[in-house]
Formats: structure tokens, sequence, C-alpha cells
């Protein structure tokens, strides 16, 4: 499939007073993944990345809507972090949809500096002017009640613009992670709990268990969307130390465990295998590859095998396509 | 109090005074509520910048009463428990403003606040069982609060302490072997980790004085040699009290560091690091001996 030919199956949506607001009919157990090429950064995808989130029935118009990216740490030439042409293009499809305020917001958990994160003058300088961009570590927080209870928490401090949003987006990288398998969505998470609370790194989620953290903060918080950047990936040694590994899709999602299970298959790995993610199946819908519908690009395009720790190498599977 | 340093800092010093409260505290930025951290570093960056005692007089109050039984402060006001790695910044502060009681106080909690040890993990070359400063109770040590922690046991006169020797051990066993800090661990599978700035220079900090001059020669060097790379105010900033302190050529650093704090817009500002502008600007060592 082409761009013309995906955005002439999706584009009717777009700018329509009913963005959103028509309603869902959708067969049971059936959850939508979107698969859009993006062969270089270069490429502005953010057309049909709003028409996507319009198929998904996402209604952006008027919101108040929170990007969180990836942005835990930076190594010059390493791809760790979300490209900020994705966020670029994420947040222009957001405008496009006529969100009223779109805010770039990371707690980086490695770099305290915000300069490497949301200050970086390359994100500004791709950015919509209208877009703004908010440090999540320092500042203001609100206390929520730990809903999954499996860390023994009995509630999170989230930044405070993530509680005053009305969507949230997550933009996690495509990486394999040197504890947990895979980072993706969910783990994507821990970038809205300021250091200041939690530190540099979030220490205190390893302590409790990282898989226990991540499990629940998907119970406490809700992710609206879910674009994964899978243009270039990181295989081996991930999150920090791998190897860049091309893929050349996002993938999308108004289901976070629908996205980061197709990503993880992608990736060669079945994530029935991978526990938390296998945990999180339990309580959100997305898990089982045969409840996914695809639109956009048929996965086995961008089906690969990642290179990874020997520890998981048990995780993989397929050919799931 | 010191005396006025000089007037080059007094539109730094407003606009970081611009967010005081009325109702005391200093937020990190505009609309915030007050905070420990920024309140605590725009207290010692009023001291280095000279005497603006007014300014201070409306944060001491507010930041006083916050300080617990057991000593230690927290990030948050309505919940005593979490970041009290900041307990350390306070204790310089009340070392500075001659506060004794709460210093008393703050160092006892600093004395007793452990991080936690692990056994030796085989991807990492590190000592795990030295023990630092966490940022949570209960948790590991890392550069950041065992520097801070080191600074206030130095600045008391406590250098010999055993926690202070423990903490400079920890330092010592985390730079990186061609030089710097990361924010913990300096080493991975047998790769090292990429050093930071603002780190690696607080690390320094902590260190002189007392480590071996030969281990410190790389990260000083790392510092001084990548000066023109370093452009983030908390960088800049945290890199030139480094430098300076270690007599090391800052003549880059100086007119960048004005120049990011001159230009930041008012939605990146975070007053805390602004502090630290002005604490490096000042040329005062508030954080050594």
């Amino acid at each position: 499939m082409n761009r013309r030919q995906f955005i002439k199956g999706t584009a009717f949506l777009l700018n329509s007073s009913l963005i959103g607001s028509l309603p869902r009919s959708r067969p049971a157990e059936s959850y939508p993944v979107t698969l859009l090429p993006m062969a270089s950064y270069e490429i502005d995808l953010s057309r049909e990345i709003a028409s996507a989130i319009s198929e998904d029935g996402l209604a952006v118009k008027g919101k108040r809507v929170i990007l969180k990216p990836n942005f835990v740490e930076v190594h010059p030439g390493r791809p760790i972090n979300t490209h900020i042409q994705v966020i670029a293009n994420v947040a222009e499809a957001c405008l496009k949809l006529g969100a009223s305020a779109v805010i770039v917001g990371e707690a980086s958990g490695h770099r305290r500096d915000p300069w490497f994160s949301v200050l970086n003058p390359d994100l500004r300088a791709v950015l919509d002017k209208r877009v703004k961009c908010v440090d999540l570590n320092h500042g203001d927080a609100v206390r929520v009640a730990n809903r999954g209870k499996r860390t023994g928490l009995s509630s999170f401090y989230i930044a405070e613009p993530v509680m005053r949003g009305d969507i949230l987006i997550s933009l996690p990288k495509l990486k394999t992670h040197h504890w947990m398998g895979v980072t993706l969505s969910l783990k994507n998470l821990f970038g809205v709990l300021p250091g200041i609370y939690y530190g540099w790194p979030k220490n205190l989620l390893h302590f409790r268990g990282i898989d226990n953290s991540i499990l629940d903060l998907a119970e406490t918080i809700k992710v609206h969307y879910t674009v994964i950047d899978g243009v270039v990936g990181m295989e081996g040694d991930g999150p920090i130390m791998g190897r860049a590994k091309r893929v050349g899709a996002l993938v999308m999602s108004p289901f976070s465990l629908a996205a980061d299970a197709t990503a993880a298959r992608l990736m060669g790995f079945d994530p029935a295998r991978i526990p938390y993610l296998a945990m999180a199946g339990r309580f959100m819908p997305g898990l089982n590859g045969s409840h996914v519908s695809f639109r956009g690009e048929n996965p086995k395009r961008f089906a690969m095998r990642f290179d990874c720790r020997d520890e998981f190498k048990s995780m993989r599977g397929g050919p799931f396509w | 109090m010191t005396q006025r340093n000089s007037q080059e800092l007094d539109p730094f010093v407003e606009r970081l005074a611009s967010l005081f409260l009325r109702e005391g505290g200093c937020p990190y930025g505009e609309g915030g509520k007050a905070s420990p951290e920024p309140t605590i570093l725009s207290l010692i960056a009023l001291l280095a910048a000279g005497s603006y005692e007014d300014k201070a007089n409306s944060l001491i109050p507010w930041i006083l009463k916050h300080q617990t039984e057991n000593g230690s402060i927290g990030i948050n006001p309505m919940n005593y428990g979490w970041g009290t790695w900041l307990s350390a910044h306070f204790a310089v502060f009340c070392h500075h403003y001659r506060l004794r009681s709460h210093l008393e106080n703050a160092m006892r909690f600093l004395q007793s606040f452990r991080s936690v040890t692990l056994p030796r993990d085989p991807k990492a070359k590190q000592d795990n069982s030295i023990v630092g400063w966490p940022w949570v109770p209960g948790t590991f040590g890392w550069v950041e609060p065992t520097a801070w922690a080191v600074i206030a046991f130095n600045l008391c006169g406590m250098e010999q302490n055993p926690r202070a020797l423990e903490g400079r051990r920890f330092l010592l066993d985390r730079c990186i072997p061609s030089g710097g800090w990361n924010y913990g661990n300096a080493e991975l599978n047998d790769r090292e980790l990429l050093p930071f700035w603002d780190t690696t220079a607080l690390a320094l900090l902590a260190l002189q004085g007392t480590a071996e001059e030969k281990r410190l020669s790389l990260s000083l060097e790392l510092l001084e040699k990548n000066q023109d790379k370093i452009n983030s105010l908390l960088g800049t900033a945290w890199t030139l009290l480094a430098l300076k302190v270690y007599s090391r050529d800052t003549g880059r650093l100086r007119p960048k560091l004005i120049s990011v704090m001159q230009t930041l817009n008012d939605n990146d500002f975070n007053a805390a690091h602004y502090a630290i502008g002005i604490i490096a600007l000042s040329g005062k060592k508030v954080l050594t001996p």
C-alpha cells in the first residue's frame, strides 16, 4: 500500500466536525493496529497519522494533548530516543485534528538536564511554534492512587501537566531492554513520574520490580493512543547500548498492549513469553494476535528478528504472520 | 552574609526573585507551587550573589518549617517521605546561613540515610558493597545525591566522618576509567557508559581537596576539553563551578552561561537550575570549604 492509497482509505474523516464523535462499531475482540510505512525520518506523515487517529475514533478536537516520547538518555549516534521527526509528525497531526493544545512532556529517566530532552534545540526546531515542551522531572505533581498494587506502593506522584491533559499519546521507541526483553509503550509510562520524586534513574521502581511497576502504571494511567517509533529501532543490548535496526514503520493503536504486542512480534518476540506483556494481557486487551485487526501495511513486510541478550532468546517466537 | 558580589548579577537575581511567592518559598516555574529544591538553591544563590537579605528573608521561614523531626527535608511539603535526598542541599544552606540547630539535625539525618548495598553484579565492575546516598529511602546509591551529601559533610568540617569517607570511596568507584561520571554506573557489560557534565562536575566538587589528583585529572580534562560542546544552563553552570574550584581554564564558559541565562524564555525557566547558574556566575566557592 502506498501513501496515496492509505490516505484515500482513511482521510474521509479528516477535518470533519464529527471527528471522534462517530460511534465506533467493531466486532467483539478486534483491536486495530495501524502499520504505517516510514522509510525515512525525512518523510512528512502527519496527514497519514491524523487519518489513522481519526479512523481509530480518538476525538482530538478542542482537547489538550500530551505527547510522551522516550528521551531516556542521549548518546550521539545511538537510536535510543523517539526521533524528533516522529514527535513533530504526531504533533502536527494533532494540530490538524484541532487539538486546543499540544504539549510534549518527558521526565527523562537518566538525565536530569532537560537540555537533553524537551529543551533540546533540535527538537524545538522541528516542532510547530504552537507546540509547547515541558520538563516533567521538575515541577508540581499530583498524587494518584495506585490501582495495581503489585509494587506495594499506595500511590504514584504523576507530573501535573500529564494530569491536566485530556489525551495522553505515548510515543516510545522500538527497543530491546537488558532487563525486560523489550521496552515499548507500557514501559514508556515511567516517564510521567517526576525525577524529583523518583530519582535518576527511577530506582524505586526497580526495587519494587520493573514488571510490577509497569503493570501498576498501566492500570493507573490511561494512555489514549500509542505511536511506536519503529523506523529505526534498537537491537542487542538495549535500551542504551544496543545497535540500530531499521524496521521502517510506525506502529499505531488506541490499545497500548495491542501496539506493544504487535511491535514485539515485529521484533521476533512472542509477547506471550515476555512476562510483563503476558501479565498485562490479563487486564488489557490486545495481547492475542488473532484479536488484532491490521490497517495500513501487512505486518509481514516489517517482521524481522532482533538480536537480543542470551537470557531473552527464549522469548523469541514466530513467524507470526 | 557575604558582601554584595557584583551588580552584573542583579538582573539574574531579580528574575529569580520575581518567582518568589508572597506566602513564602519558590516554585520551579511560573504558576507553580513553592517547592523545597528551588527555594534552597535560591537561598544559596542569594548568598553567593551578595547581600540580598530582604529577598532571603522571605524564603527562610518557609523552608525551615518544612524540616521534619528526624532532620530531613523532602521534596513535597505535603508528604515528607519523598525526596529526602534534598536534605543534603538543606544542610548546605543551613551551613551558610549559620542555622546551627537545623544544620545539626540535617547532618544527623544524613548520617543515618544510607543507600542499599547489593551483591556484585557481573554486568558491572563496580563495588556494590560501598554505601552512598540514594534518591529514595531503601534504594541504591547514585552519584548526584552522594556528591551532594559529601559536599555537605565537607562544608561542615566533617570530611573525616566515616560516612563522608565512604561516600568519597563510592564516587571514586563509580568514576568512568577514561574520565567523568555517568549518573550511576561507570561500565556495563564491559563497556564504559557516557559521562554526563552535571554529575561529573558535582563529583569533582565533592572530591576536591580530598582525592588523589591523578585520579581526577582525566575527569577535569574531559570537562575542560568539552567546554564548547556543553550548551545547557545546567551543564555549563556545573562545569564552570567545578573547573573554577580546580583553577582550570573557564574562559569560554562564563560568557556562554550569561548568554544562556539571558535568552532563557519563561516557559523553559527552572528556578533551581537558574539558581545554580547564579551560583556559578558569582564565583563564590559555596560548595567547597
